[in-house]
C-alpha cells in the first residue's frame, strides 16, 4: 500500500490526472490506507507542488495540472473516504473572499471536506461580504471557511468578521481563513478562530472546532 | 521640442532633448485624480478621457494611454463584466465554456456604441502636443479572457491543439480593436500580454503558445503603427523571443534589471519601464521613487532608446505624490 500511495502522490506532483485516478482506485479496492495517510500523501504533494512553483520550476499552468489530478482522484475517493468519516459531519460555508479570484485551493480544500463528511456550501470566487452573511444564517453553518491567497486580502476579511458581529452571528459560527500566505500572526491580528495553509492543517483545524 | 515630438524622435532612433515620460495611467487610477470613481468611467467613455487628460495636465509627462473603457473592456468579445465602485473590473461570466463554443466568439465593431469617443477626443484635445498611446489585447490574453485564465491555462496541458484554435479565434477582435485605434489617430499601440509572463507559464509555454501569435499580430499591426508589447512582472527568460516580435517598444516591469535587459535584447529596440507599480508607486515613499528612477536613467539614458515610465498600471492606493516624483525627478536627470 505504501508503494501505491507514493506512486498516488507522484502522480499528483507530475500532474498525471489519469494516473492520479487509476492510483486511487488501487488505494480504494486495496482499502488497507485510512483517510489520515491518504489526506496527508495530498498534502505532501500539494506542498511539493508549491514549493516547485517558489523556486521557478512550475509556473500557473503546471500547478492547475496538479490541481486536476487531485479532481480526477478525489472523484474516485470521495464515497471511500465518506465511509470512513461520516462522524465527523458539520456543515460548511466556504468561498475566496473578495477582490480574489484563485480557486485552486478552495476547490481541493472543498473536496478534501466533502470526503471527510462535511456538508460543504461553495460560493465561488470574489465572494462579497453579503453573500457570505446570507449564507451563514440561511445555512445555519458551524463553520466560515474563508480562502484569502494573498494578504492584501486583509480589509475583506476584516470587513467579513465585523459584519458577523454586527449581524450577531460571530457566536454562532467559527471562522477560519486560509491561504498559502497565512500565518498565526496573520490570522491573530484579523481576529479568526483558526488558519490554515494547506489541506492537512484545514482538515485537522475543522475538527478541532467541531470537538470543541 | 514638443513631448510628442520627444517621443517620437526616440521610437526614430533620433536624439531627444530629454528621456520622454509617459507612465502606465489608466482607468484604474486616474479618475480619482478627479474626484470619480472607477466604476462611474468605466461605463462613461467622457467621465474617462475627463480623468486621462486631468492626470496628463496635473503631473505634466508625455503621452497619454487612450483605452476603451477600463482595462480595454472584455465585454467587447461578449464577457460580462461586473465593478463596484473602485474594486478593479471582474469577468464574472467567460463565453467559451469548450470547443463548441469557438464560434461564439465575436469579431467586435471597436465603431459601436460610441466606444471610440474615447479615444478621438484625447486625440483630439491632447494629440497635437502629447503622444497618444492606444491599448489593446494581445489574442493570447484575449482567449484566456472569453475562456476564464484558469481553464485557459488548464488546457494547456489536457487540450493545447483548443489553446492555439482559441488564439486563432480571438486574432481577428485584435486586429480590428488596434486598426480602428490607429484610424481615430493614436501614435502608437500598446499591445498587452500580461499572461504571456514568466511569472505566470513558463518559457517553453511562451514559445508554444504566445510567441507565435504575438509575432503573428504585431507583424500585421506594426505596419499601421509603432508597436509596444508590454509584458508585466517578470519577462527576463523571454526577452529575446519579445525582441523578435516586430514590436519596437518593449514595455518592461519592475523584476527585470535594465542592464540586464539591454544585454538580453540589443542595443536596437526601445526600453519603456520599468518603474514598480506595486513596491515602488503604491508602497514606496517619494523618495523612492526617486532613487528608482534615477537608476533606470542610469542604466538606459546614455543609450537614448529608453523611456521612462511604470512597468504596468499604476495602481489605485498610489498616492498622487508619488505620480509628481516619478515624473518630477524624471526631468531633472533625465535631461542630455
Amino acid at each position: 500500500m505504501t508503494d501505491t500511495l507514493e506512486k498516488f502522490q507522484q502522480a499528483i506532483v507530475e500532474g498525471d490526472p489519469d494516473e492520479s485516478a487509476a492510483l486511487a482506485e488501487a488505494i480504494v479496492n486495496d482499502a488497507g490506507a485510512t483517510p489520515d495517510e491518504i489526506f496527508e500523501q495530498l498534502s505532501l504533494a500539494m506542498d511539493t507542488v508549491g514549493d516547485r512553483y517558489q523556486t521557478g520550476e512550475y509556473f500557473i499552468p503546471e500547478m492547475l495540472r496538479s490541481a486536476d489530478a487531485v479532481e480526477q482522484a478525489m472523484a474516485v475517493l470521495e464515497p471511500y473516504l465518506f465511509a470512513h468519516n461520516h462522524d465527523q459531519g458539520g456543515v460548511v460555508v466556504m468561498g475566496t473572499v473578495k477582490g480574489d479570484i484563485h480557486n485552486i485551493g478552495k476547490n481541493i480544500i472543498i473536496s478534501a471536506l466533502k470526503a471527510a463528511g462535511y456538508q460543504v456550501h461553495d460560493l465561488g470566487v470574489n465572494v462579497s461580504t453579503d453573500k457570505f452573511i446570507k449564507a451563514v444564517r440561511e445555512t445555519s453553518a458551524d463553520m466560515l471557511l474563508l480562502s484569502a491567497f494573498t494578504t492584501s486580502t486583509k480589509p475583506a476579511l476584516l470587513d467579513i468578521l465585523a459584519r458577523l458581529k454586527d449581524e450577531g452571528l460571530r457566536d454562532e459560527v467559527k471562522v477560519i481563513s486560509g491561504g498559502a500566505s497565512h500565518s498565526e500572526e496573520f490570522a491573530r491580528e484579523v481576529g479568526v478562530d483558526g488558519f490554515a495553509t494547506d489541506v492537512k492543517s484545514t482538515l485537522a483545524i475543522c475538527k478541532q472546532m467541531m470537538e470543541g | 521640442m514638443t513631448p510628442r515630438e520627444r517621443f517620437l524622435a526616440v521610437l526614430a532612433g533620433e536624439a531627444p532633448d530629454m528621456v520622454p515620460i509617459v507612465p502606465v495611467i489608466d482607468g484604474y487610477f486616474a479618475p480619482k485624480v478627479i474626484g470619480r470613481a472607477n466604476d462611474e468611467c468605466y461605463q462613461d467613455g467622457a467621465c474617462l478621457s475627463d480623468a486621462l487628460l486631468g492626470c496628463l495636465e496635473r503631473f505634466g509627462y508625455d503621452g497619454v494611454l487612450a483605452e476603451m473603457g477600463l482595462g480595454d473592456s472584455p465585454e467587447v468579445l461578449g464577457c460580462r463584466v461586473e465593478i463596484e465602485g473602485n474594486d478593479v473590473p471582474l469577468v464574472v461570466e467567460t463565453l467559451v465554456g469548450g470547443r463548441e463554443d469557438l464560434e461564439r466568439i465575436p469579431v467586435p465593431d471597436p465603431w459601436a456604441d460610441g466606444k471610440m469617443e474615447p479615444v478621438k477626443r484625447l486625440v483630439s484635445e491632447a494629440g497635437d502636443e502629447h503622444v497618444v498611446l492606444g491599448s489593446v489585447r494581445s489574442p493570447f490574453e484575449y482567449a484566456a479572457t472569453v475562456r476564464g485564465l484558469m481553464e485557459f491555462m488548464t488546457d494547456f496541458y489536457r487540450d493545447p491543439d483548443f489553446v492555439h484554435d482559441l488564439i486563432a479565434a480571438t486574432r481577428p477582435a485584435t486586429l480590428a480593436l488596434g486598426k480602428a485605434l490607429v484610424e481615430a489617430g493614436v501614435d502608437a499601440l500598446v499591445v498587452k500580454d500580461s499572461f504571456a509572463s514568466s511569472s505566470m507559464i513558463s518559457p517553453d509555454h511562451y514559445s508554444e503558445f504566445a510567441f507565435p501569435s504575438e509575432a503573428d499580430i504585431i507583424g500585421e499591426l506594426a505596419q499601421e503603427a509603432p508597436v509596444i508589447l508590454h509584458i508585466c512582472r517578470n519577462s527576463m527568460p523571454i526577452l529575446p523571443q519579445m525582441a523578435r516580435t516586430g514590436a519596437a517598444v518593449l514595455e518592461l516591469d519592475g523584476p527585470v534589471g535594465l542592464k540586464e535587459a539591454r544585454e538580453a535584447i540589443g542595443p536596437g529596440i526601445v526600453i519603456k519601464g520599468n518603474i514598480d507599480a506595486v513596491t515602488v508607486m503604491e508602497k514606496g515613499s517619494a523618495g523612492d521613487v526617486e532613487a528608482a528612477v534615477r537608476a533606470a536613467l542610469e542604466a538606459e539614458k546614455a543609450g537614448r532608446r529608453f523611456i521612462l515610465s511604470t512597468g504596468d498600471s499604476i495602481p489605485l492606493p498610489t498616492p498622487v505624490e508619488n505620480v509628481s516624483a516619478l515624473v518630477d525627478n524624471g526631468r531633472k536627470y533625465g535631461r542630455y
